[in-house]
């Protein structure tokens, strides 16, 4: 990870509160963060020629759900970092199939979320 | 009341909130967020939990009030407000939303039924207490001092 470079991070979840504490975590570690309420605006922002290195992306949202906004991004040939956020490990395979790189379970904690991040070299 | 004595009655009433499982070590995760760049997290996080869940609560109340109950809508409210406990640390609330997706689950509607007033109650419970500690919170700053740092 070079050194100065401003990594950039895409939350999305439908919860305006879940958003809210996953930004404040991501941007404690040196993260610019910004979200999106649903998959399809994710994906749009994308569209649009947004880059980020990460994504935090919930499973159930209305329009877009975590799992079809992956699979999108994947088919799109996006290749940054995408972390699915599960309430259990049954949501895990469906996420797997859409190609995406790491999960966290809820609540997500601090020290979880920094492991994984670490995992991708994406901390300074 | 002095600021050592208010300092006191924050902790005391802190610890009493982990110890009767109203909160869990996800709110001390919160606090740990909180710093000088970002004072009032806790109170933004717990607020929007508390307009949000009191809204869904109503709206579960209301649907369980209907002549058809719409008991797949119902779990995908507790669904959102298990998320949100669980995200906050509300611990009890959170268990109760887990009891109630258990019963959802066997498809036992009294059971499912059976939960709503203790959910509520919980909610209620947990938003006065909470409410008690910002407005403690408030006092000690007023008073010049600061808020003491437990860990739990």
């Amino acid at each position: 990870m070079a050194s100065g470079r401003v990594v950039k991070a895409l939350v999305v979840d439908d919860k305006y509160l879940i958003r809210k504490i996953y930004g404040t975590m991501l941007v404690r570690l040196g993260f610019e963060v910004t979200e999106a309420e649903d998959g399809e605006v994710a994906v749009n922002y994308f569209v649009e020629g947004n880059e980020y290195d990460l994504v935090l992306m919930d499973k159930e949202m209305k329009v877009m759900n975590g799992v079809e906004a992956i699979r999108t991004l994947k088919t799109m040939g996006v290749k940054e970092k995408m972390v699915a956020i599960t309430s259990d490990e049954s949501c895990n395979e469906a996420f797997l199939e859409a190609g995406v790189d790491a999960f966290l379970t809820k609540p997500v904690k601090f020290a979880e979320l920094t492991s994984v991040l670490k995992t991708f070299d994406l901390l300074n | 009341m002095d600021v050592s004595m208010l300092q006191r009655t924050y902790s005391d009433l802190l610890t009493s909130l982990f110890r009767e499982g109203i909160l869990n070590q996800q709110f001390t995760e919160l606090q740990q967020l909180q710093d000088e760049n970002n004072p009032g997290f806790v109170f933004e996080v717990v607020s929007l939990f508390f307009e949000d869940s009191g809204r869904l609560i109503n709206e579960l109340i209301s649907n369980f009030n209907q002549q058809a109950v719409d008991y797949k809508k119902i779990d995908a409210y507790v669904h959102q407000l298990k998320g949100s406990s669980a995200s906050i640390g509300a611990e009890k609330i959170r268990s109760v939303c887990q009891t109630f997706r258990e019963y959802y689950d066997k498809n036992d509607i009294q059971g499912c039924y059976n939960c709503i007033q203790p959910l509520n109650q919980e909610f209620v419970t947990f938003k006065s207490k909470l409410e008690a500690l910002f407005t403690l919170e408030q006092q000690i700053v007023a008073a010049g001092g600061s808020i003491p740092m437990m860990r739990h």
